[in-house]
């Protein structure tokens, strides 16, 4: 392995160790939704980690950009890097938002049964862990399946917020749990659409074509 | 391609017995600059020496195919290889000025081509000088001597000397592999000024400067012309695996 092949390395795998951790992040702010809340101080270590590496992505970026000079798939997969660290930091810092909101809501386990918030928990935990899945394997498939649970997500989102609005007009005093609530599930609905931010950049990294912006039907997957 | 100046056609070339260039075909399009890059041995610079006929010049080497500049088969009998020299200039990796002084450097050319003129040879001096980006740092020591200029200097001069005799084509190999990085970074400014009178086919192992300085790249491997396409698509997403196993360094 080239000095050039082992600090490409060095970055496939603090990419691997954030997205890692900020699966972790998620999956602990839905087991605080769905069960009883989680140690608050685990929660902020992790962040505090998650912070670090996204520094240190930027570091070995920088170091890489200035001292090999990259080109093709290595220049995609660098600028891919900071862009996809980005997105994991952001996913790590809704997941302390979900957790904390999720101190304010009162007679939470009813409200969290009556809406079905569960099933909406084990979608986002599903789209992340099959975006760290894709990054790893560059397996296509998961592309598509990406973008398919972040069009479920939204809707599954959107049915629960309508309902939850009903709610609150109907019984006042499910007002100020309700108003969190709908928070907690748009904070639910950004973590997946990072996702599938993330999903576009290892495209881009797999087959150079910018997609951010392009409808996700117009993709021809190769 | 649009606009193409020099189109070759299933060109290949012999040293003895070995085929150092397999049936090349390309188009090189007019007053762009055009890369070749490639490992050591690949056939770039022997493709280059084609272009003006340098080859000519060793004992066994054999050509075939064709080589066509402005439509016409620099490699046909009834063609005059001196004037294929004078329309396609060619700048060294070393450079090589003439042990005369700059005004003289420059002004050799022109006057065996029968150019004696004082006025007019004093234009075209100013004039290559100033296209080489030279003249505000020589224009006061025209008579000094050429050797007496530092490698950056000597090297715009022979530029210089090569667009003395009105050139369509400069053929440029390796021209900064020798020079510090400010005199490199005068040279690739030059190319990118040159290229709007003149057509640039330049041979560098130093792919960044490919990547810097040039429109369009082609890589060479082992006598064949693996790739050819706009510098920008060959250095961000190139067609053929051996292009970015080589650009990326993970080759052989």
């Amino acid at each position: 392995m080239t000095h050039f092949e082992i600090e490409l390395e060095k970055l496939k795998n603090v990419i691997i160790k954030i997205g890692n951790l900020a699966e972790g992040q998620v999956q602990e702010s839905i087991k605080a939704l769905l069960s009883e809340p989680i140690e608050g101080k685990e929660v902020k270590k992790i962040e505090s980690k998650i912070d670090k590496l996204d520094v240190k992505i930027d570091e070995i970026c920088q170091s890489i950009f200035a001292l090999q000079q990259p080109v093709a798939s290595d220049l995609r997969f660098i600028m891919g890097s900071l862009q996809m660290s980005n997105e994991i930091e952001r996913i790590g810092d809704l997941a302390v938002s979900v957790i904390k909101r999720n101190k304010s809501i009162k007679d939470k386990h009813d409200l969290i049964a009556k809406f079905d918030i569960a099933e909406l928990g084990k979608k986002v935990e599903l789209i992340t862990s099959k975006t760290n899945a894709f990054f790893l394997t560059r397996d296509e498939t998961l592309f598509t399946e990406i973008f398919s649970l972040n069009t479920a997500i939204k809707i599954k989102s959107n049915e629960t917020i309508l309902e939850i609005i009903t709610e609150m007009k109907s019984h006042s005093k499910t007002v100020v749990s309700g108003t969190n609530l709908v928070i907690v599930i748009k904070h639910l609905e950004r973590i997946s659409d990072h996702c599938t931010n993330i999903a576009e950049y290892v495209y881009f990294i797999i087959n150079a074509k910018i997609i951010k912006h392009d409808k996700h039907e117009d993709i021809n997957l190769e | 391609m649009k606009n193409t100046k020099i189109e070759v056609k299933d060109l290949s070339l012999y040293y003895g017995e070995k085929q150092a260039l397999k049936n090349i075909s390309l188009e090189i399009p007019r007053n762009k600059v055009t890369a070749l890059i490639g490992p050591s041995g690949c056939g770039k610079s022997t493709f280059l020496r084609c272009i003006n006929r340098m080859n000519d010049l060793i004992p066994s080497v054999k050509i075939t195919g064709e080589m066509l500049v402005e439509g016409i088969d620099i490699y046909d009998k009834n063609v005059d290889v001196v004037n294929i020299r004078k329309k396609i200039g060619m700048v060294f990796q070393k450079s090589n000025p003439f042990p005369k002084s700059i005004y003289e450097n420059v002004a050799y050319g022109p006057k065996i081509n029968g150019i004696n003129n004082k006025t007019e040879l004093d234009e075209i001096v100013e004039t290559s000088l100033r296209q080489a980006a030279i003249w505000d740092e020589l224009k006061d020591r025209l008579d000094d001597s050429a050797m007496g200029l530092s490698g950056g200097q000597q090297q715009r001069l022979c530029i210089a000397r090569t667009l003395a005799v009105s050139p369509d084509i400069i053929l440029m190999d390796e021209p900064a592999s020798a020079l510090d990085p400010i005199s490199t970074s005068k040279i690739e400014e030059l190319v990118h000024e040159l290229k709007e009178q003149y057509t640039i086919i330049i041979v560098t192992h130093n792919m960044q400067q490919a990547a810097r300085t040039s429109d369009y790249t082609a890589f060479f491997y082992l006598g064949e012309l693996i790739e050819l396409g706009k510098t920008n698509t060959i250095f961000t997403k190139p067609e053929q695996k051996q292009t970015e196993d080589y650009i990326t360094g993970r080759f052989g």
